[in-house]
């Protein structure tokens, strides 16, 4: 997924001399090549991330069109101030890239994972935000930054994330129908958690149950009307994401289900308000925390019988 | 008129807008008058628009000072100024660029209004444009961590079309820098970090004008100026209230007066 989005952003780069990527000491191996044959286009601020948010500000105001690489804590964590006054108060058409969504980089430990980002990136107006769940996705969130006039924050995940979609032509803006089935109970996924959620809908296809399931790759913001139109006729909603459920795609769900008085229930699956000491890969985690594939299905098909 | 008179013009603005609004910074203000005036009146470049060099005020909390300077040359109306901290007004008491002509970035947070300008050179050097970058900085702002990252990047970056200003008062919000931290000696450590540094008597224009226009031999420059807080106004020097104190009408006449 991660290369399917840098990738595009440096072919972009080949036809753009306004494109410039600036790296906060991070891309082994992702712009090796690049920085190479576009010298002039590529720039390493070193580990120094309040300067790198506020230069690519200036650069941004110089009139370049900058996209910054970084792990997500030092895209959006270190330099929140920087992301906030320099880049969206002054609505600069800056394209965040933060790499490590959720659980990615388990077991390295807590400091390199990113399961409140959404929760940060939510309290920041002009900002869009985009959680791709597979490349495709990725490659069109890309596109999507590379014509924005406004910030991007995107956040990928890079553990060869499997391909989901078949065609690239939808709208990124928009949920994504993954499966179609029983509109009853509704599954809506974001970011690399989608290929878990995929799985379990296949373990419960084989036992005749059949809930749909869409992918919400923009969250920020979230179209309303489409998510409204999403839910006609849905009794049970269960969201599910590699993030905090307190602050992540199923708490704005929440919010815009109350909202609207829709006579739906709303299960949220996720990863506890909690710093995790726990020692785990990400398959581990995903275990521990209820959002494997078995966990999933295990939840929707108890939901299934409610409903 | 000499840059002396602007310099007049623009404090006695600053006095007046002060206490018409009832807010902070008066001190703060009136410490980087000097270095404004000889910046807009006879470094920046300020035609064509389009072509202009640029003016940063990082420590953004001396919006009055910017207000006032802009006032003067005729960048901002009568009608800003006295928009100044009112309700449904027209300028916030820290920099929103939104909010009229030649407010370039936006401001008020120490620490940011630098790096956006060491940016903005690196892509003006890229694209071979000629536009110049002047940010004037707070002592109590060079405290922060981000003042310093961007030191360290832009030695290396060789950008000679940054200068940055120092507005080196002695007093920040709540005591004297070098009694807070080890903040001395403050050119030497530009120095190391490979700027071209040089100490300036803040309030002497002719000294303002020729280091502001000395060659930075391929360097970022940075003009540490020694200011006084308050200055200009004789109860309001070098007093550590005055980054807070409102200016009363009382404190307005008295002001005023020695402002003539």
């Amino acid at each position: 997924m991660r290369n399917a989005f840098i990738n595009t952003i440096l072919e972009a780069c080949q036809d753009r001399d306004d494109l410039f990527v600036i790296s906060g000491d991070a891309g082994l191996g992702v712009f090796d090549v690049f920085k190479e044959e576009y010298p002039d286009q590529f720039l390493n601020l070193g580990a120094a991330e309040q300067n790198m948010i506020g230069f690519s500000a200036g650069m941004a105001m110089a009139g370049y069109k900058v996209l910054v690489y970084n792990i997500i804590p030092f895209v959006l964590y270190r330099c929140y101030e920087q992301v906030r006054n320099d880049i969206c108060y002054q609505k600069l058409p800056i394209i965040l890239a933060g790499i490590g969504s959720g659980l990615t980089y388990a077991p390295m430990g807590m400091t390199h994972y990113s399961v409140e980002d959404l929760g940060i990136a939510r309290t920041l107006p002009n900002l869009t935000v985009l959680s791709p769940v597979d490349p495709v996705e990725a490659q069109l969130s890309a596109h999507y930054a590379l014509s924005a006039s406004s910030p991007v924050y995107i956040r990928l995940a890079k553990r060869g994330e499997p391909t989901i979609h078949c065609t690239q032509q939808f709208d990124i803006s928009k949920p994504q129908l993954l499966v179609g089935g029983d509109s009853s109970v509704t599954l809506f996924c974001h970011g690399s958690i989608g290929e878990e959620t995929l799985h379990a809908s296949r373990i419960l296809a084989e036992e005749g149950i059949r809930p749909r399931v869409f992918s919400v790759p923009m969250v920020q913001p979230l179209d309303r009307d489409a998510l409204l139109q999403c839910l006609q006729g849905v009794r049970t909603v269960v969201t599910v994401e590699e993030h905090y459920s307190s602050c992540g795609l199923g708490a704005t769900l929440r919010d815009i289900i109350m909202d609207s008085d829709m006579p739906c229930s709303l299960t949220t699956l996720g990863i506890p308000s909690r710093f995790i000491h726990e020692v785990h890969d990400t398959a581990g985690m995903r275990r521990l925390w209820g959002i494997d594939a078995a966990a999933i299905a295990a939840m929707v098909k108890k939901l299934w019988k409610v409903t | 008129m000499s840059t002396y008179d602007t310099a007049l013009q623009v404090r006695r603005t600053i006095i007046e807008m002060a206490n018409r609004s009832q807010s902070p910074h008066v001190g703060s203000c009136l410490s980087c008058v000097d270095i404004l005036a000889v910046l807009y009146d006879d470094v920046l470049r300020l035609e064509p628009w389009h072509k202009r060099d640029i003016f940063i005020l990082s420590k953004g909390h001396a919006a009055m000072a910017l207000y006032s300077i802009l006032h003067a040359k005729g960048i901002l109306m009568k009608e800003d100024i006295e928009g100044y901290y009112q309700n449904c007004g027209t300028l916030p008491a820290h920099l929103d660029r939104c909010t009229a002509k030649g407010i370039e970035v936006s401001a008020g947070s120490l620490g940011h209004g630098f790096n956006m300008g060491l940016g903005m050179a690196y892509g003006f050097k890229k694209q071979d444009n000629n536009r110049k970058i002047f940010a004037v900085i707070g002592d109590g702002e060079s405290q922060e961590g981000s003042i310093w990252e961007g030191a360290l990047f832009a030695g290396g970056l060789g950008l000679d079309n940054f200068t940055a200003i120092m507005d080196h008062n002695n007093l920040q919000g709540y005591g004297r820098p070098n009694e807070i931290c080890a903040f001395e000696p403050m050119r030497e450590k530009w120095s190391a970090f490979g700027w071209h540094a040089l100490e300036v008597d803040g309030h002497d224009h002719n000294a303002l004008r020729a280091a502001l226009r000395e060659d930075s031999q391929g360097k970022p420059k940075i003009l540490i100026a020694k200011t006084t807080k308050g200055k200009g106004v004789s109860f309001m020097e070098d007093q550590l209230v005055w980054h807070y104190y409102m200016v009363t009408d009382a404190h307005k006449c008295k002001a005023l007066e020695e402002l003539s």
